[in-house]
Parts: C-alpha cells; sequence; structure tokens
C-alpha cells in the first residue's frame, strides 16, 4: 500500500458548477477511507474557483478542499492541469487520487502518474480494497471483458472512474476547510492557447444529462435515414444519439456519441434503434432506466440488456411507434 | 524535419470470441489499432504541409511489423521497429520510456499516437511520453493543420470542439479523423515492402513494479426483458406504446 494517507478526489467543472461526477467520486473516496482510514480531500484546479470551492466543500463526506487557482488556466489544459494535480498530491499526500474518467481527466491523469512515477488505472468502474492493496477494475477490448488492477508499491494509485459508476454523494450539508495552494507554473507550460470548447454545430447536448434519449446504429444504413432517429426523438421529447461507427464515419458530431471515448449515460428512457449493442455501447448504457430495443436480429446483444426489445424491420417499427405515440399523446 | 506516429498492432477487434459459461476470451487474427490510423493520417498531414519525414515507430515482437507496413503502405517514409518481447510485463509508463528512448535522438517536431488502443485501451502512453520528453501534448485530436511554425489541433470534448494551437515540439494523440480514411493501394503495399525499416532494441524496463493486472473475463448478460418477435409492426408499436404508459415513460 502508498505511504500515504486518505483519498484525494480531483473536480471538474461543468456548466459553470460542479460536475456531479465530484459527488460520485466523493462515494468512492469515502468508501475506502473508510477501508484504509485518513480523509477525503477535493482538489480543484481552474481560474475564479471560489463558487466552486463552496460547493465543494459542501458535499457530505468531503473534509477537505484545496484550489490551484491561476488566470491560465481558465481554459482546459492538460500540461498545466498534470502539474497543478501533481503538485496537490504531493502536498496532500494521500494513498488514492480519483478523477474523473472524462476527456479532461483521461488526458491529464497519465501524465500526473509519470510525473509521480506512479502505477495508473484508466477509465475504472469499480474500486475496492483487497488483501491490502487498491484494486481497480476496468473493462478492456472495447467493454467486452473485465480485469481488475492490483496497486503495488508506495506510490499513490492513480485511477480515473468512469462517470455514472458510484452513487451521488449528498451536495449542500458539508462544511470542509478551504486551502488555496501555489503552484509555480512553468510558462512553456502555456505554450499552447485553446478557445473555450463550443458546441458542436448539429445542436450540442449535454447526453449525461438527459433524460430520455433515442439512438441510431449502423442498422439505420444510410446517413438520411437518421431523420427516423429524430422523429422518434422529438415524439418522445429525447436527445438523440449515435454509436461510434457513425460518428466515425461522420455522420454525427463524437459529441453523440455513446459508449467507450463517449459519453457515459443514465437516463430514465434509452431507446437504441438499429443498435445490435456491441459491448463498449452496452456498457455506456447500462444505467438507464429503460432500454427499449429495436433491431432485426434476434440474437443482437442488445437484447440482452433492453427491458422492452422488439425484433422487426426498424423502417417499420419505428413509422408505426412515431404513430402510436402521437395517437396517445393526442 | 520529423515527425514520428506510435502504431500498434492489436487483434482483430471482429473476431473476439467470449465463451460465455466461463467467460475467457479468445484473440486472433491482427490489425492496426483503430486510433493509430487516424494518428498515421495526421501525421501524413502534417509530414505534407511542413514538408517533414513521417517516421512511423512500433513496438512489440518480431509479428508486430504488420502494423508497422501498413503505416508504410498508408504513406510513412520510414520505419523503426522497437524489438520488444516483454510487453505482457511492462505497464504504460514502462512502455512510454521504451518509447522516450526510441524516439528522442530523431528530435521529433511532432509526435503522434492514437487516443488510445483498442485491446488494453489505457489511453496512457500518450500524455506520459510527452511528460517524459517534457514537451506538451493535446488529446481527443480529430483534425490538425500547420501554419509556418504554428500546430493548429480540433480536439473533441463533451462540451463541444476546442480549438488548440501553439508551437512545435508537441505531441497530439488522435481520437477521431475528419478526413476520408486512407486505404492503402496496391501501390502504396508495394512501396512499403521497399521503405527502409530500423530495428532498434528496448530499453530495459526498471525494477519497479507498479501494478499487476488479472486475468480478463466476461461480465455475464442474461435477457431479462420483454422481447416481441413475429409480431407486425403495428401490433409490436401498440404493445411498446401501453408498456410505455405502464412505466409512465410517455404521457397518457
Amino acid at each position: 500500500m502508498s505511504q500515504g494517507s486518505g483519498v484525494l478526489v480531483i473536480a471538474e467543472q461543468r456548466g459553470g458548477g460542479l460536475s456531479p461526477v465530484v459527488n460520485e467520486l466523493v462515494t468512492a473516496g469515502t468508501s475506502l477511507v473508510g477501508q484504509i482510514g485518513g480523509s477525503v480531500t477535493v482538489g480543484l484546479v481552474g481560474a475564479d474557483l471560489d463558487a466552486l470551492a463552496a460547493s465543494a466543500a459542501g458535499i457530505a463526506g468531503v473534509d477537505r478542499v484545496v484550489t490551484v487557482e491561476d488566470d491560465r488556466l481558465a481554459t482546459f489544459n492538460g500540461t498545466a492541469w498534470s502539474a497543478a494535480v501533481a503538485s496537490i498530491t504531493g502536498n496532500v499526500a494521500p494513498a488514492v487520487v480519483l478523477a474523473p474518467a472524462t476527456t479532461a481527466g483521461r488526458d491529464y491523469m497519465p501524465r500526473v502518474a509519470a510525473r509521480l512515477g506512479a502505477g495508473h488505472a484508466a477509465d475504472a468502474v469499480a474500486v475496492d480494497i483487497v488483501d491490502g492493496k487498491v484494486v481497480a477494475t476496468r473493462s478492456m477490448l472495447e467493454d467486452r471483458v473485465q480485469a481488475t488492477v492490483a496497486f503495488e508499491g508506495d506510490r499513490p494509485a492513480t485511477i480515473t472512474v468512469r462517470p455514472g459508476s458510484f452513487a451521488r454523494a449528498e451536495a449542500g450539508t458539508g462544511s470542509a476547510a478551504i486551502e488555496a495552494f501555489d503552484v509555480a507554473f512553468d510558462d512553456s507550460m502555456f505554450a499552447l492557447t485553446a478557445s473555450a470548447p463550443e458546441a458542436a454545430a448539429a445542436g450540442q447536448q449535454d447526453l449525461a444529462n438527459a433524460e430520455r434519449i433515442v439512438a441510431g446504429g449502423r442498422g439505420l444504413g444510410e446517413p438520411d435515414k437518421f431523420a427516423l432517429v429524430e422523429e422518434l426523438a422529438g415524439v418522445l421529447n429525447a436527445a438523440v444519439a449515435a454509436t461510434r461507427p457513425l460518428s466515425d464515419a461522420g455522420w454525427r458530431p463524437h459529441s453523440d456519441q455513446i459508449g467507450q471515448t463517449g459519453a457515459q449515460v443514465s437516463p430514465k428512457l434509452y431507446v437504441a434503434v438499429g443498435i445490435s449493442g456491441a459491448a463498449q455501447h452496452l456498457m455506456g448504457v447500462q444505467n438507464a432506466d429503460y432500454i427499449v430495443a429495436i433491431n432485426r436480429d434476434p440474437e443482437a446483444p442488445i437484447f440482452k440488456v433492453a427491458s422492452f426489445g422488439i425484433v422487426g424491420d426498424l423502417f417499420d417499427v419505428v413509422p408505426a411507434v412515431i404513430a402510436e405515440l402521437k395517437a396517445v399523446q393526442a | 524535419m520529423t515527425i514520428v506516429v506510435l502504431v500498434k498492432q492489436v487483434p482483430d477487434m471482429n473476431a473476439v470470441r467470449v465463451d460465455s459459461t466461463t467467460g475467457s476470451v479468445r484473440l486472433s487474427g491482427k490489425a492496426m489499432n483503430s486510433y493509430d490510423a487516424y494518428a498515421v493520417q495526421h501525421a501524413l498531414t502534417l509530414g505534407k504541409a511542413l514538408g517533414a519525414e513521417v517516421v512511423a515507430v512500433t513496438a512489440g515482437p518480431a509479428n508486430a511489423r504488420d502494423a508497422l507496413t501498413r503505416a508504410l503502405a498508408m504513406g510513412a517514409d520510414r520505419g523503426i521497429h522497437i524489438e520488444l518481447n516483454d510487453q505482457d510485463q511492462r505497464d504504460s509508463l514502462d512502455m512510454a520510456n521504451v518509447f522516450a528512448e526510441a524516439i528522442r535522438p530523431l528530435q521529433p517536431s511532432v509526435v503522434l499516437c492514437g487516443q488510445q488502443s483498442d485491446d488494453v485501451g489505457t489511453g496512457q502512453v500518450g500524455p506520459q511520453l510527452a511528460e517524459l520528453l517534457g514537451i506538451p501534448h493535446v488529446s481527443s485530436v480529430m483534425s490538425v493543420s500547420a501554419e509556418g511554425e504554428t500546430i493548429r489541433v480540433q480536439r473533441d470534448t463533451e462540451g463541444g470542439y476546442q480549438q488548440v494551437s501553439g508551437p512545435m515540439p508537441v505531441l497530439l494523440a488522435s481520437g477521431s479523423i475528419t478526413e476520408d480514411p486512407i486505404n492503402p493501394s496496391l501501390k502504396g503495399m508495394m512501396a512499403a515492402k521497399r521503405k527502409p525499416v530500423e530495428k532498434v532494441a528496448a530499453a530495459e524496463r526498471g525494477s519497479t513494479t507498479r501494478i499487476s493486472w488479472s486475468e480478463p473475463k466476461a461480465p455475464k448478460r442474461e435477457a431479462k426483458g420483454i422481447i416481441v418477435q413475429g409480431a407486425s409492426a403495428e401490433d409490436a408499436a401498440r404493445q411498446l406504446v401501453a408498456w410505455m404508459k405502464e412505466n409512465k415513460l410517455v404521457a397518457s
């Protein structure tokens, strides 16, 4: 086990507030410190962090919040972020560092591990203590299989955790102390300049927070047929999404993509149209409350996770479903 | 000027077979890692724009050579094969060190790699290699261009597209491409056979063991929902919408 103590959770912002994944990581951290002792610290990196730090301090289970603030950190920069997170880790000296397995977390955390000479597990779906070792469970082979990574040696275990893997710790109940750290950044870390992210042309949406999602897959056959998915989504008042083959083929922007390297979603209703259910896609949608699948192939893996499946030609079934929905909602 | 692109040979992802009773996995075939194909295309785009030589680099046993041959057939100028037979014993930081040792003498202006591998999928080697080389990195890269000595990339994030630009040297991890994928032509494949490939020895593995892996297993899945099969589209639609009403998924 690492020489450090407790758990450091690296926070992430979304839409000007704290991302809900931070509450998930605090849940994971609280469970770990229950077994290995120590406390849960939240680390925040960015510019203008007062309000975010106050939110983090209010999450149940958080003992301490530390911040690294710099005006140059207003937009994400993996090189500078990794220096900041490594510096926080050095100061806090935790046994485990958890960060979200988002595009940002997966960008800076490996580099943090390299700076610290520490082991790293990316995109974990579970973190436990087994025989005194920190053990992360993660998937491989495009989410078809899972394996565990056990941390050896005296460095902190550094882990990115897939959003949606833990319940969210309650917000607004805690009152942790807040402390600012100074980090001396090398100017060369800001050699690259980045714009603020801009919404993709086709109507950027926040899939991770969507209540209802209708997604299309390769079964649609050609790009114009995606209109059918959009029409069904319109009737259901749902967001639209796509599988990796569709976004790789340029039918849809990558921001619409679900599954490995795309969004992990947890909607109430998820409707899969013409999606056979590659393993990475199933992992991406497994937290949906209800999964509806429409596919021609009765052997398609998506039917293994579907709450309601229709085996049939989507070009017949989807228009019939749209008509029926319009009839009951009229 | 030199551009380095890292490529990895992985099992054929379409040929992965999982035993549903034991959960064990059988791998076969070989292919270039899908994200590395994007990296090769980005390397070729930058190579053209900058008038730079594109060097494809792989690490692995003798039979890992195919991914390198494919990169050369796509248009890379030459290859470096880092001979390595104990890949299973090395974690991502060990591998990043193997690549750092091999490519440091080339003093590359741009290093490209795939965002992650299709098989292990850690996505760690790129950022860790940038750390060891002491250069900035950008991940989730979807398109690249060069203007004079400035590299411009577009990256794909949950919050939308981000434009990043700056000087070289830089490491870019490719997550997708916006142009059509290059499939090597017969001419390209013939040319690849004549392009030089240098074999180099891998850096020794350090004595530190940071992590250990368990045997991968497939999670069990059994159908548990309602499946409608053989009904007319209208009948299936009625059943679905009735079920949705029952579960309060639609207003009624």
